[in-house]
């Protein structure tokens, strides 16, 4: 006993003298560039523009607010990769596990693309050749409808920039190809007896999936879908490669105008703890929901 | 592809509607593929490739030095060669992890020379053996850190628990940019007046910092996965503590956790492109800045297929080289 306590203290003692080294450091660091560690800054104007903002913001505006435009465009652009890269991860898991096997084949050569290549130059494709790529040419498919060029996207009045729209297009397909996989390993983890089950009560095969199999192959998605979430959420960050304002890049900004690291950094991690715990606790919610469904 | 045509058979009988999607499908892919095959040969200009080969390789690495880069990626791609085939001597064989931690101190001695070679600052280093040394170096550190962290995490002393729970989960909650970040502009403001740390140096202790929280991790459900009876075994033997780790625990955690270490490697292989927005000129760094010469504007497609096939063939090539490991230490098992 009393040597398990002696271990403790060591380790106690020698993190309490690193930590003291580096916050000395820190402090004669800071007072020698004249920045003591203050956040009243925050409510100086910005003076910085924002190509996007989903609430009114003006470059008199306070950093806080700016800061807090950026959180809400990280939310944004977060929330509808989710859903996007939700529908394209089932479509897909779907197809590599019951599919005809040429659509498989596809599908496989979908996911080694996309796994096996950084997200940062799938982003930049999206950006540079998907979007600004189409230089002047204005794609209709559907008229009246829908209209891509290099301004973004229209769809019926709600116009997506093509910042947002690259980033919403490389977010979902690179999470779409990992939420596949967590899919075709919740399929597999129903019993084959529940396909012959349905088939024998005459359900079709589409039928049959959505029905039978997928709520029992839920409580096994689940998990994996949230670390996705997580990842999706983290991944978002490198948004400053394509230009949208995120809160990650709306913190370079600031860091360059007001030279004010260690609280930029301190503002940037307490709103990622923010949106982790967001999604955290939404799936969480969904996963009571699923889990009491079955219950019935 | 016989099985391919056989699965395309068998597709085919299944049902009418079946098949034609199957005939639709098979329609569109051979337009796209005949489509993407005449842009590759006849549209695409590949001389932003061709003529910046040794860009994409070296940087902006001095040109009469190149063959030292050269001489370690050369030596790294034997090696792995090597431990494909699987050399049959037994002592070459226990030489070869030897050997891979190796060419990591030669590969920071080529790169930046000294000791009878001219020095080179590390900002000259760039292109692919930039970050391949990114990410070698990371990784053989963060390989013990994480094993360490996933000890500490199993631990008994419930302050060594603790602390390496709470590095560990606020490590992976964080995204791996603000990390570099803090590597970039906050590791300055922590060290000593006089005191600077190259900044690829502290790209790679950035790196190591994140990574080995995943490491950890994944080691940690190697350990959970050996049986408390071979704990109980080895103490009956008589082994102490330090070796139950040493000899029992670890090397099993590890051989568990190889796909799952892998995978880290690889995704580490690809993250090391963040680096491109923080300042170095790793591979995709080099692209941009190829992207940015007037001379090879808008080549945008013609760089990104060029970049994503070397990263696809090197984590591929990766993921194979540990495939063929998993087997080959699966074969000992059943040897024993």
């Amino acid at each position: 006993m009393s040597k398990k306590l002696t271990y403790q203290i060591v380790v106690l003692f020698l993190l309490a003298i690193l930590l003291s080294i580096l916050i000395n450091n820190l402090s004669i660091n800071l007072s020698r560039s004249g920045l003591q560690l203050s956040f009243s800054w925050l409510l100086r104007p910005a003076s910085f523009a924002l190509a996007e903002n989903p609430l009114p913001y003006s470059p008199s505006d306070t950093y806080a607010w700016a800061l807090f435009m950026g959180w809400l465009n990280s939310l944004k652009v977060i929330l509808s990769s989710l859903i996007l890269a939700t529908f394209i991860g089932v479509f897909i898991g779907i197809v590599r596990t019951v599919g005809n096997s040429v659509l498989g084949f596809l599908a496989a050569i979908y996911i080694t693309l996309i796994r096996q290549t950084p997200l940062l130059l799938q982003l930049m494709f999206w950006y540079f050749v998907a979007f600004l790529g189409l230089k002047d040419s204005i794609f209709m498919p559907i008229k009246g409808m829908i209209s891509i060029s290099n301004k973004g996207i229209e769809f019926l009045g709600l116009s997506l920039s093509s910042e947002f729209s690259a980033l919403l297009f490389g977010l979902s397909v690179f999470t779409g190809a990992y939420i596949a996989e967590v899919v075709r390993g919740g399929i597999l983890s129903v019993s084959r007896g529940q396909w012959e089950a349905f088939r024998s009560l005459g359900f079709s095969e589409i039928n049959g999936l959505f029905k039978i199999i997928i709520p029992q192959a839920l409580p096994a998605i689940i998990p994996g879908l949230t670390s996705q979430y997580l990842n999706l959420a983290k991944n978002s960050t490198l948004a400053i490669a394509v230009g949208y304002s995120d809160i990650y890049a709306i913190n370079d900004t600031v860091i360059n105008q007001t030279g004010r690291t260690i609280e930029s950094f301190i503002i940037l991690l307490s709103s990622f703890f923010l949106l982790n715990l967001l999604i955290s606790n939404l799936m969480e919610v969904i996963n009571k929901i699923t889990l009491n469904s079955k219950k019935i | 592809m016989i099985k391919f045509t056989r699965n395309i058979k068998r597709t085919l009988s299944i049902n009418l509607f079946n098949g034609l999607l199957t005939l639709a499908i098979l329609l569109i892919i051979g337009l796209g593929f005949i489509f993407t095959l005449n842009w590759l040969i006849f549209s695409a200009n590949w001389k932003v490739v061709t003529l910046n080969l040794p860009l994409y390789a070296f940087g902006s690495f001095p040109v009469d030095q190149r063959w030292r880069p050269a001489l370690w990626i050369i030596s790294l791609l034997s090696l792995s060669v090597i431990t494909l085939i699987g050399p049959n001597r037994k002592w070459l064989r226990k030489s070869l992890p030897l050997a891979w931690i190796a060419t990591l101190p030669l590969g920071i001695y080529l790169l930046s020379g000294g000791l009878g070679l001219p020095m080179v600052m590390s900002r000259h280093w760039g292109g692919l053996s930039l970050t391949i040394l990114l990410t070698e170096c990371s990784l053989l550190f963060a390989l013990p850190l994480g094993i360490f962290l996933a000890l500490g995490r199993q631990s008994e002393l419930p302050l060594v628990k603790t602390l390496s729970s709470i590095y560990i989960d606020s490590m992976r909650a964080v995204p791996l940019i603000a990390v570099l970040f803090f590597g970039q502009l906050l590791i300055p403001l922590f060290l000593p007046i006089g005191v600077e740390i190259d900044r690829v140096w502290r790209a790679i202790f950035a790196f190591t910092l994140f990574v080995s929280a995943y490491i950890a991790e994944d080691i940690r459900g190697g350990l959970q996965a050996i049986p408390n009876t071979q704990i109980e075994a080895a103490a009956t033997l008589g082994l102490n503590q330090f070796q139950i780790t040493h000899f029992i625990l670890i090397p099993q955690a590890l051989r568990i956790a190889l796909p799952a270490l892998t995978n880290q490697a690889i995704g580490l292989f690809q993250n090391t492109s963040l680096m491109a927005i923080l300042g170095l000129i790793e591979l995709l760094g080099i692209g941009r800045s190829l992207l940015a010469n007037p001379e090879f504007i808008g080549r945008y497609i013609e760089v990104y297929i060029w970049l994503a096939s070397v990263y696809w063939l090197f984590c591929t090539f990766m993921a194979v080289l540990a495939r063929h490991l998993e087997k080959r230490l699966a074969i000992q098992k059943t040897n024993i």
